[in-house]
């Protein structure tokens, strides 16, 4: 195993932990870091399946990464804002419990 | 021997993302997701993309875990009384869904992974076009030369952004939680110390994107950390009005990276073309500036700022 299949794996890995993690997890806070969790494992796999280049790996999605960090940091703070709002006006922080999976219990 | 460092590196990520969804306390969590950012910044390094591990350790984890943090902070003032401690919920589904969308990923990277590249593929493209450029960090020539108009792009969304997150703060609503607690002596002569630094640092990274590893996000990223810093001590208190200074801050990124998108289409060249290096590095300066007073002010969750009174 060469050190590329080894990010390739871990990226998997991440992105599952980070896909369980959103299902399971109660508090808005703790979904938004499993999404970044997700978000950093699709990053890891963009540059490394560009592969070893010259110097380093591909710079186009070096570059598309660089921005997406970016983006991330901004849609987080817009999420926080939101779910600090939600708290406010509803005293949780917690997605509602009339959603989908309760509905199929009560009927 | 490198393996093995790569190996540390995985192992120390996957342990701490599992920390991170499955911890019991979410203070715990938030702080570990920050550790988990910095081992980014290390797995970048490892795989050769430098300028990414400087964003990741300034922006992943610094500005991120620090907005976490203080939104953390907020949701206790808002109710002192509650418990941050939530139920996970139940679900069957869980586990399988998080398998399945693992091998997926998995598969994916695998398949890619063992792919030649394309002969004209365009990262071969930009390094045989760099030199035209009179850059020598192809990552900076991407950003700014080749595909620019996503990084256009990305300064409106940061701009939208903060638009939105301005929207749905309740106004006044947010003091800062550390604001009162800059009365050590200490505080003043350390800021005095590390501020002056910071803005050296950041000018330092904007000079070199254009060379070497650096540029205008990683700048911009260290000027709103020392904005933070001086922000959590109080000598800037959030204020209910955007002062001048901040909306020519706040605007700088994206309207002078149009103007001079659109400037140019008048001596010929195409739209958002490049017209010299000066022109490259004067957009990243006003990006720098955006980017810093963006992400400072979403930080602090109020309009604008203000001197801190002492």
């Amino acid at each position: 195993m060469n050190s590329l299949t080894l990010y390739v794996m871990t990226a998997s890995a991440l992105f599952g932990i980070g896909v369980y993690g959103l299902i399971i997890a109660g508090h808005l806070l703790r979904k938004l870091l499993a999404l970044n969790l997700m978000g950093n494992a699709v990053f890891i796999l963009m540059v490394t399946v560009a592969g070893p280049f010259e110097h380093g790996p591909d710079p186009v999605p070096q570059a598309l990464v660089l921005t997406g960090i970016v983006i991330a940091v901004s849609a987080t703070a817009l999420a926080l804002a939101l779910m600090v709002r939600l708290y406010r006006e509803t005293g949780r922080a917690t997605l509602g419990d009339n959603d989908g999976d309760e509905e199929v219990d009560d009927g | 021997m490198s393996l093995a460092v790569d190996l540390l590196i995985a192992a120390a990520l996957i342990g701490l993302a599992v920390q991170v969804v499955v911890g019991g306390v979410l203070f715990r969590a938030i702080v570990l997701f920050i550790v988990f950012g910095l081992t980014m910044a290390l797995a970048w390094a490892r795989l050769a993309a430098p300028d990414l591990a400087m964003a990741e350790a300034a922006i992943g984890a610094g500005l991120t875990g620090a907005l976490m943090l203080v939104a953390y902070r907020r949701l206790i003032e808002i109710n002192p009384d509650k418990p941050a401690r939530t139920e996970r919920r139940r679900s069957v589904l869980a586990l399988p869904v998080a398998i399945l969308a693992s091998a997926l990923v998995a598969m994916i990277g695998l398949a890619a992974i063992g792919l030649e590249p394309a002969p004209g593929f365009a990262g071969r493209a930009v390094m045989d076009e760099l030199d035209q450029t009179g850059l020598g960090n192809p990552i900076t020539g991407v950003l700014l030369v080749f595909r620019n108009l996503d990084t256009l792009l990305e300064i409106a969304v940061l701009l939208a952004a903060f638009a939105a997150a301005r929207a749905v703060t309740v106004p006044g609503a947010s003091p800062l939680p550390l604001s009162n607690r800059s009365q050590s002596p200490l505080v003043g002569a350390l800021l005095a110390i590390i501020v002056p630094m910071t803005v050296l640092v950041a000018a330092h990274l904007l000079r070199a994107g254009g060379h070497a590893p650096g540029g205008a996000f990683q700048a911009g990223a260290v000027l709103a950390a020392s904005g933070v810093l001086l922000a959590l001590t109080g000598k800037l208190v959030p204020s209910a009005e955007t002062g001048l200074l901040l909306r020519l801050g706040l605007l700088a990124g994206l309207v002078g990276f149009s103007l001079v998108g659109l400037i140019v289409t008048g001596f010929g060249l195409p739209l958002l073309a490049m017209p010299g290096i000066w022109a490259i590095y004067a957009i990243e300066t006003a990006m720098m500036l955006s980017i810093a007073v963006a992400l400072l002010l979403l930080f602090t969750g109020s309009a604008g700022l203000r001197r801190g009174a002492d």
